[in-house]
C-alpha cells in the first residue's frame, strides 16, 4: 500500500495516449515515406524509368501526378492507406509493376523459413533447459546456464550464416550454397536463424527455471507430496511467466535476423526484398515490405500478450511480479574470457593501427606472411591495417551511440509514461529493419546506421533509468530531503542522479559490444559504412566473395567479430559475479560509505 | 491556553482515482498547542503514517486543511509550505531516512541549517540540538551506518531539532529499536519536548508511550470498500 504510486489511473491513461499517438504517427510516417526520402521522389522515378528524359519541371510534375504524390505528405499518406485498405499495395517506382504479387510471394518464403527456424530454436531450447529442469526437480542448487548456451548465442546471425556457408557449402560441399529450391536449401538458413534464437531462449528459460526452482513454494509442493510432473509444470509456468516478454522480443528479432540470412543465402524472402528495394530506393516496394513485417511483429506481440495473460492468470499491472532473473554465470570464467578477448582486440589495434589501411601496395589476395600477418584483400590492401582501423571505425560510433542513448534515457525517464509508446515500438524494431528504412530514405552511411542502432538502444536504457530513478526516489533519505529545505531540482541533481548514473553507465558499457555488432551487421548488408572505409561488416562482405581462393579475407574480420561477440557475452555474464543476488542494483546504486565498521 | 500551533481540519487521504480510489485516512480533525504532545493511535492500515507524511508536507491531503501557526500549510492536492519549511520537522520510523548516508551527521545538520535558517551560527545550533537530543557530540563526524540504532535515532532527533521547529512529527520512532533502547529514547523524546516547548505529534502502537502524552487521538480505519 505504502509503495503504490498515487494517480495510477492517470499514468495508465497517459501511457495509453502515448501508445495510441505514436501508433498513429507511425502509420502516417509509413504512408508518407516517399516524402521523407532525401531525394525528390519524382526525380528518382524519372531517372529509373526514363533515363533519356530531361528532368524538366513539367516532366517532374507529370510524374508526381502519375505517382499520386501531389498534395503534400498527409494527403499522399492518407491516399496510400486507403489504397492499402482496399488491398492495393501500389506500383513499383523502378519497374512500374504491381507490388502485391511479388511481396506476398516473398512473405510466403519468409514464413516458411521462419517456421523452420522456430523448429530449430525450440529443439535447441529444450536441449538447453533440460539440465536446469532436472536440477530444479531434484531440489539441487542451480548452476549458470553453462558454456553451451553462451557459445550458441555468441555469433550474430549474419556471421553464423557466413561461417556455415563457408564450411558446409563451400569446403564440405554437403549442401547447396544458395537459392530456395527445396528442403536442402532451407537447412543452413534455418540453422543460422534458429541456433542463436534457441540459444538465447534456452539461456533465459534455464535461468528462470533455476530461479523458480529455488522459490519456497516448490518445497511446499514437494512436502505436500506433489509428483514430478506437477512440480515441473508449475516451475515451467512460473519461469515462462517471467520470461514471456523477452520470448516475444526474441521471435520479433528473428524477423530482423532473417534479412541478413536471406541476403547471405540469396533466398527470395521478405528480408531480401526489403534490402533490394532500399538499395534501389524503390519506396513503394519498401513501404509494402515494412508494412507486412510490422504486421508480423504486431501479430507476435499480440500472441505474446495473450500468452502472458494466460500464464499470469489475468491482467496485472506492470511491476507486480518479480523481475525476470538476469543471466547468471561463473564470474571468474566470465572475467577471464573478457580479459583474454579484450587483450586480443587490443593487440590487433596495437599492431595494425600504425599501418596504412588504404594503400594498395601488395599483391592481390596475398597469403598471410610475417610481414603481412593477415594477408592482403582483393585490391592488395593490408588486411591487418584494415581490421585494426575497422575496430576503431566500429567501436567509436558504438561508444557515441551508447552515450547518446544514456542521455536520451535519462531525459525520457524524467518525462515518465509519455515515452512509453515510442519506447515499445522502438524496442520491438529489429535494428536491421530500422537500418533498411533509414538507408532507403537517406542513402546508406555510417551516420544512418548509427541512427538506426541508436533507435533500438535507447528503450532498454530508458526503462532502466526510469526504474533506477523510481528506486532512488523511494529511498527513505531522499523522500525526506524536502524536510531539510532542498528544492526538487537540487534533490534530483545532487542526490537522485548520483545514485543512478553509475548503474546506468555500467549498463551502457555492457551494451557496447552488442551495439558494435549491430553496426557491423548493417555494414555487412551495405546499409552502413561505404567502401573504401575499413569497417568490420563491410570487410566481411568484401571478403566473402573470395572465400574459396583466399579464406583469410573472410577469416580475419570474422575473428575480430567473434572476439567482440564472445567479449559481449562474457561481460554480460560478469555483471553479478561476487555480489549478493537480487537487490544488488539498489544497494550498489548508493555509494557505500567508506569504512563500514562492524559496529 | 496558547493558540494552536498545528490545526488539522477534516483531513483525509485517498490513493488512486476513479473506480480504483481508496480512502487510506478517514477525515480527521485535531489541534496541538505549543509544548503539548499528542499520541496518534489506531490499528494498522488506519492511515497513521499517511497522516504523519501530510503534516510533514511530504504529500498533499485529498480533502481538508492543515494550518501551522495560523498560516495555511497544506490544502487539497497542493502543498504550500516552502517558506516555513523549518516549522515542521520529523523523526522517521527508520532513522536512516532522516540522514543522507554519504554525509556525516554534522554535514546533514549543517546542510539543513544552511537552507532553513540562513545566517544563524550552525555550530551553535548543532551544539544546542545535540544536547537536547542527548546525542554524543563525539559521534557528529560519523556517518549513519557507523551508528547503532539508538544513536542513529537520537541523531535524527538532533537533526530535526537543529532548525528549531514548532512541530515535531515522530512516526513510531522506537519501533526499530530493542525494548531497552526504545524506553530510553522515548523517555528522552518526551523530556526534550517538555524542555524545548515544541509541539509533538507522536504516531505509535505502544499504549504505554501513548499514555505518557498529554492527549490521544484515535483514528479509525476507513471503510476499505471502494468509494463512489
Amino acid at each position: 500500500m505504502k509503495n503504490r504510486r498515487p494517480g495510477g489511473r492517470q499514468n495508465k491513461l497517459l501511457s495509453l495516449v502515448s501508445r495510441l499517438l505514436s501508433g498513429v504517427v507511425l502509420l502516417l510516417i509509413a504512408g508518407a515515406l516517399p516524402w521523407l526520402s532525401r531525394t525528390d521522389p519524382a526525380a528518382a522515378v524519372l531517372r529509373a524509368r526514363y533515363a533519356e528524359l530531361e528532368p524538366t519541371p513539367e516532366a517532374l510534375a507529370a510524374i508526381r501526378e502519375q505517382l499520386g504524390l501531389d498534395g503534400g505528405p498527409l494527403a499522399s499518406s492518407l491516399r496510400w492507406w486507403s489504397a492499402v485498405l482496399r488491398g492495393d499495395l501500389g506500383n513499383s517506382w523502378v519497374s512500374g509493376a504491381e507490388i502485391g504479387p511479388g511481396v506476398w510471394q516473398a512473405v510466403s518464403v519468409s514464413a516458411t523459413l521462419t517456421a523452420f527456424a522456430i523448429i530449430v530454436a525450440l529443439l535447441v531450447t529444450s536441449c538447453l533447459i533440460a539440465p536446469a529442469a532436472v536440477r530444479a526437480l531434484r531440489g539441487l542448487e542451480h548452476r549458470g546456464s553453462g558454456p553451451v548456451g553462451v557459445a550458441l548465442t555468441a555469433l550474430p546471425e549474419f556471421l553464423l550464416a557466413s561461417i556455415l556457408l563457408v564450411i558446409v557449402s563451400v569446403q564440405l560441399r554437403w549442401l547447396p550454397p544458395y537459392g530456395w529450391t527445396g528442403l536442402e536449401t532451407a537447412i543452413l538458413p534455418a540453422l543460422a536463424l534458429g541456433i542463436p534464437a534457441g540459444g538465447l531462449l534456452g539461456r533465459l528459460l534455464a535461468d528462470a527455471i533455476s530461479g523458480a526452482g529455488e522459490e519456497p513454494w516448490v518445497n511446499v509442493w514437494r512436502l505436500a507430496g506433489a509428483g514430478a510432473p506437477v512440480i515441473l509444470s508449475g516451475v515451467l509456468r512460473r519461469a515462462a511467466a517471467t520470461t514471456i516478454d523477452q520470448l516475444g522480443l526474441v521471435f520479433i528479432g528473428l524477423l530482423g535476423g532473417a534479412v541478413a540470412v536471406e541476403q547471405v543465402f540469396a533466398i527470395p524472402g521478405l528480408g531480401r526484398y526489403l534490402l533490394g528495394s532500399a538499395n534501389a530506393q524503390d519506396i513503394p516496394a519498401l513501404q509494402a515490405g515494412v508494412l507486412l513485417m510490422a504486421g508480423a511483429a504486431v501479430l507476435i506481440g499480440t500472441l505474446t500478450a495473450l500468452a502472458r495473460r494466460w500464464l499470469r492468470g489475468g491482467p496485472l499491472p506492470p511491476g507486480s511480479l518479480p523481475p525476470a532473473p538476469e543471466a547468471r554465470g561463473d564470474g571468474r570464467i566470465a572475467r577471464f574470457t573478457a580479459i583474454i578477448t579484450c587483450s586480443a582486440l587490443l593487440a590487433i589495434l596495437a599492431f595494425g593501427l600504425p599501418r596504412d589501411p588504404y594503400a594498395i601496395e601488395h599483391q592481390r589476395l596475398a597469403a598471410p606472411s610475417l610481414f603481412l600477418p593477415f594477408g592482403a584483400d582483393s585490391s592488395g590492401r593490408d588486411l591487418l591495417a584494415r581490421v585494426a582501423h575497422g575496430t576503431l571505425g566500429t567501436i567509436t560510433p558504438a561508444v557515441l551511440i551508447v552515450l547518446c542513448a544514456i542521455i536520451i534515457g535519462l531525459l525520457l525517464a524524467v518525462l515518465g509514461d509519455i515515452s512509453r509508446g515510442p519506447a515499445e515500438i522502438a524496442n520491438a524494431t529489429p535494428p536491421i529493419l530500422a537500418g533498411v528504412i533509414i538507408a532507403a530514405l537517406m542513402g546508406p552511411s555510417v551516420g544512418g546506421a548509427a541512427l538506426a542502432v541508436l533507435w533500438v538502444t535507447w528503450p532498454p536504457l530508458t526503462a532502466h533509468a526510469a526504474s533506477l530513478i523510481d528506486e532512488a526516489r523511494a529511498m527513505g533519505h531522499i523522500r525526506w530531503l524536502p524536510l531539510a529545505g532542498m528544492s526538487r531540482f537540487e534533490i534530483f541533481t545532487r542526490h537522485i542522479l548520483p545514485a543512478t548514473l553509475p548503474a546506468l553507465l555500467r549498463h551502457g558499457m555492457l551494451r557496447l559490444p552488442g551495439v558494435a555488432l549491430a553496426l557491423a551487421a548493417l555494414g555487412f548488408l551495405g546499409l552502413g559504412a561505404q567502401p573504401p572505409m575499413p569497417e568490420w561488416g563491410l570487410l566481411l562482405a568484401e571478403g566473402i566473395g573470395y572465400v574459396e581462393r583466399a579464406p583469410w579475407t573472410t577469416l580475419t574480420p570474422a575473428i575480430a567479430l567473434v572476439l567482440t561477440s564472445v567479449c559481449a557475452v562474457a561481460v554480460a555474464g560478469m555483471r553479478r559475479a561476487p555480489q549478493k543476488p537480487v537487490r544488488a542494483m539498489a544497494k550498489t546504486a548508493e555509494p557505500a560509505p567508506a569504512g563500514i565498521s562492524g559496529a | 491556553m496558547s493558540r494552536a500551533v498545528l490545526e488539522v481540519a477534516q483531513v483525509s487521504a485517498t490513493y488512486g482515482r476513479g473506480a480504483k480510489e481508496r480512502q487510506v485516512l478517514a477525515p480527521t480533525t485535531f489541534e496541538i498547542s505549543a509544548g503539548e504532545s499528542i499520541a496518534v493511535v489506531g490499528a494498522s492500515g488506519s492511515g497513521k503514517t499517511t497522516l504523519a507524511e501530510m503534516v510533514l508536507g511530504l504529500r498533499a491531503p485529498s480533502s481538508g486543511r492543515i494550518n501551522v501557526q495560523g498560516h495555511e500549510w497544506a490544502a487539497p492536492h497542493k502543498l504550500v509550505c516552502t517558506e516555513r519549511r523549518r516549522l515542521v520537522q520529523g523523526v522517521p520510523q527508520d532513522p536512516a531516512a532522516a540522514l543522507v548516508p554519504r554525509w556525516t551527521i554534522r554535514q546533514s545538520m549543517a546542510h539543513a541549517i544552511a537552507r532553513l535558517l540562513p545566517g544563524e551560527s550552525a555550530e551553535h545550533l548543532i551544539a544546542q540540538a545535540t544536547e537536547l537530543a542527548h546525542f554524543d557530540p563525539a559521534l557528529l563526524g560519523r556517518r549513519p551506518s557507523q551508528l547503532s540504532g539508538g544513536q542513529a535515532q537520537r541523531a535524527a532527533l538532533a537533526r530535526a531539532l537543529a532548525v528549531r521547529p514548532a512541530v515535531l512529527v515522530a512516526d513510531e520512532p522506537t519501533s526499530a529499536l530493542d525494548p531497552q533502547t526504545a524506553c530510553a529514547v522515548s523517555a528522552d523524546l518526551l523530556a526534550t519536548i517538555a524542555l524545548s516547548g515544541v509541539a509533538l505529534l507522536l504516531v505509535t502502537h505502544d499504549p504505554q508511550l501513548a499514555a505518557r502524552c498529554s492527549r490521544t487521538v484515535r483514528i479509525c480505519a476507513p471503510t476499505q470498500s471502494r468509494l463512489n
